[in-house]
């Protein structure tokens, strides 16, 4: 039994690669598999070269709080008068009055100098708070013991971030907590993170994902049959599900490595260029990795999906265009509104889920550093890449841990994907082939 | 159990066939039919095929390649049944495994040398990469293209593509071989191949199924034919029976030369011409009641005689006169 078992899956295996090798070959000598592998990559590329326009334009330091003016002019910072006990808005108090005198600081020196520090937020009662007060604006002597916890949770001088019954999440701030980090550390980042989450899933995950079966994978079957080939394909011992298999097979030997290499060739170009310690950032390879996974997914699913149309009806690819339409959509909706339930009855929706999942494996800090960098309360100057990112950053759906949602949402994928081709192995197999 | 990716050794055992039964025939239509729509392409067709070489001939769209859809699993009957080494084809295509097909269509993978297409299709029934090359190999010398195994299919003549869908049918050496229309549009070195090919395959003790427009063609291979018309089988058996109706009829050969008196002399002189016209400048027709001979003798005469000929044309010699006498009884 065990003997045949194996002979009937050398059998299986050696169609298959028979199959997969032909339909490799096949793309390999067609020029329209480079052209559109081409056009793909130049897309990406030109995609990448706003990252690194972006990455390389200088970050104006700005001064949110007010600490580098002078409002008395008496050439003291205000920070500075602050800090040693002047009054910032009296020119004839001020710190060259001392014995010794003190030299005034120049302003750029009170420019940034309380940022926030995300590695000491705690949760506390299910809100999490964070902040600390390098500067004293808030747990300064002359500050008022009640303005030192504004936000009423207890805690003196740090900024809470709730969660509101909708999923929403904003924040309370104690004063003056954290309000004047380093633009030039924390914009970058923001343009980084932002740039990442919308490359990935709407440049790789959605266009490749998308256009590339729609070109490549609607001709497996149909243009086979148009041209009188498949003949011989199907004058063979091989049932018609799995000539649709094989032949969906020989696709991912090409795409599957296309696609990784152009991630890859995007991880290196960003790694290279993104803010960070060390010439090459490598602690987003986890991200990549997840778009990679969710690339491929959408090629699986998506090219199971146009080959069955090809299978359909000759004009089948005609129905890709609603279909993609409508992906289109349920990307936006992804982000927009993560927790409809449309999105359950997309493919799209389900692949944008691994990233948003990694995105909380990779990024520890993610969604206290989206609330800070997207609030004006806190930070007037994050502007329209934290709203960008904040827009492109979405809760996985389930209520689980990030790997649990990867998990269900490859899960999901691949049972989809095999639905797609049990209904396409049924209708090619009541098609009669003249 | 790991997915064979070396592809050594063997997987199932290509040289033991599937059993085969001798009692099941190899090809059964039982009460048949087939329509698209209003249009009847087959109607109440019984046959029962095993062995030796059988001629399938019919004019276009007398319901050949309808017949051999049905066959290969590609269409489903309207009512009826086929069954092929007693397996319904439409629905399991397993006996496929000792089936090869020529398709008509002469459509191929141009960008594969010969050697790579075969070998594909030679993987399909289960045979490792190296057995499939060694099989390759055997049928493309079988079929005359040892010197053209690693040539891509594109620069080939149609004769030698037609040999191409031939060899990629023989591999696994199958118990059926239907070849669907294989002598269109061959030159004539590339028929006399097939055709030995064909009968070659018929002394193999192999099923034969030959598709066929043209009478001669058939004649030339076997003696069995089964003769469609309108869907429906006309004739059945052997060639000698029908062709003896049809000799009582004279038949005509027009030959297109530049010196045609002087060829109509010549042809005089031949067994079997029983006269011979000049129907207009550079034209020779000849008349005869024996087709076969004449045509068989032509060839040497006018290589002979230096003869310079653009043309050789059968008017009557078509299916459809014959098919006529036939159904008519009368003339065409």
């Amino acid at each position: 039994m065990a003997d045949e078992a194996t002979k009937a899956w050398a059998a299986l295996d050696r169609k298959a690669t028979a199959v997969a090798e032909f339909t490799l070959r096949q793309y390999r000598t067609r020029l329209s598999t480079w052209v559109v592998v081409g056009c793909v990559a130049v897309a990406l590329g030109t995609i990448l070269l706003f990252y690194l326009q972006a990455m390389s334009e200088e970050v104006v330091a700005v001064d949110n709080d007010g600490d580098a003016s002078d409002p008395d002019g008496d050439g003291y910072p205000t920070g500075q008068e602050v800090s040693l006990g002047t009054d910032p808005y009296f020119a004839l108090d001020h710190p060259g009055n001392f014995d010794p005198p003190v030299a005034p600081d120049p302003p750029e020196r009170w420019i940034d100098e309380d940022g926030p520090s995300f590695s000491n937020a705690v949760v506390l009662d299910g809100s999490t708070t964070f902040g600390v007060d390098d500067d004293g604006d808030c747990s300064g002597a002359d500050v008022p013991e009640r303005s030192k916890d504004s936000n009423g949770n207890g805690e003196a001088c740090d900024i809470v971030l709730r969660t509101t019954y909708s999923g929403a999440s904003y924040m309370l701030s104690d004063g003056a907590v954290d309000e004047d980090p380093s633009e030039a550390a924390l914009l970058p980042e923001v343009t980084h993170r932002a740039f990442l989450l919308g490359y990935g899933k709407l440049g790789v995950v959605f266009i490749v994902g998308i256009f590339v079966p729609l070109f490549l994978a609607s001709g497996l079957i149909r243009t086979e049959i148009a041209s009188g080939t498949m003949h011989y394909m199907l004058a063979k011992p091989i049932a018609r599900g799995e000539v649709l298999l094989y032949r969906m097979l020989g696709y991912l030997t090409l795409v599957w490595p296309v696609s990784a290499a152009l991630v890859l060739l995007s991880a290196v170009v960003t790694g290279l260029a993104a803010p960070g310690d060390g010439w090459l950032r490598v602690s987003d390879l986890g991200l990549w990795l997840a778009i990679l996974l969710a690339t491929w997914l959408a090629l699986l699913v998506y090219g199971m999906l146009f080959m069955t149309l090809g299978v359909m009806w000759r004009f089948g690819i005609v129905l890709a265009i609603p279909f993609a339409a409508w992906e289109f959509g349920m990307a936006f909706l992804s982000m927009g509104l993560p927790s409809s339930p449309l999105l359950r009855v997309s493919v799209i929706g389900w692949c944008l889920s691994i990233i948003d999942a990694a995105t909380r494996l990779v990024w520890k800090d993610h969604d206290l550093f989206v609330a800070y960098t997207s609030d004006g309360t806190v930070w007037g100057s994050a502007g329209p890449p934290g709203e960008a990112l904040a827009f492109l950053t979405s809760n996985a759906p389930f209520d689980l841990s990030p790997t649990w949602n990867i998990a269900i949402a490859v899960l999901v994928l691949l049972l989809q994907a095999g639905l797609i081709w049990l209904v396409g192995a049924a209708l090619f197999n009541g098609k009669e082939i003249a | 159990m790991m997915p064979d990716l070396s592809q050594v050794g063997p997987a199932v055992d290509p040289a033991a066939p599937v059993p085969v039964d001798s009692k099941v025939p190899a090809v059964v239509f039982d009460h048949v039919s087939k329509t698209y729509g209003r249009i009847h392409a087959l109607s109440n067709i019984n046959l029962a095929i095993s062995g030796g070489v059988t001629g399938i001939l019919g004019l276009n769209g007398a319901g050949k390649s309808t017949l051999f859809n049905l066959l290969m699993g590609r269409c489903r009957p309207s009512s009826g049944e086929v069954r092929l080494f007693g397996i319904d084809p439409w629905k399991d295509p397993s006996p496929y495994a000792r089936v090869g097909f020529v398709p008509e269509s002469e459509k191929l993978h141009d960008w594969m040398t010969a050697g790579d297409f075969v070998a594909t299709f030679a993987r399909l029934h289960g045979l490792g990469r190296e057995q499939a090359q060694a099989e390759a190999e055997r049928v493309l010398t079988f079929v005359g293209l040892q010197e053209n195994i690693h040539s891509e299919i594109g620069r080939f003549s149609k004769g030698m593509r037609q040999r191409v869908k031939i060899a990629h049918a023989l591999v696994n050496d199958p118990d059926l071989i239907v070849l669907d229309e294989p002598l269109t549009g061959c030159d004539p070195l590339a028929r006399t191949t097939i055709m030995n090919v064909v009968r070659e395959l018929g002394r193999m003790g192999r099923t034969v199924l030959v598709s066929s427009h043209i009478l001669h063609e058939i004649e030339r291979i076997t003696e069995q034919i089964v003769l469609l018309h309108h869907g429906q089988v006309l004739a059945l058996g052997n060639v000698h029976g029908i062709r003896a109706r049809l000799d009582r009829i004279p038949h005509r050969i027009l030959i297109h030369t530049d010196d045609a008196n002087r060829l109509a002399k010549t042809t005089l002189d031949l067994e079997h011409v029983h006269g011979v016209l000049l129907p207009g400048e550079g034209k020779v027709e000849i008349l005869t009641h024996d087709l076969g001979a004449v045509h068989s003798a032509l060839p040497s005469l006018l290589v002979n005689g230096g003869f310079n000929v653009h043309r050789i044309d059968n008017p009557d010699d078509d299916l459809e006169s014959i098919i006529g006498h036939l159904v008519g009884g009368g003339g065409a």
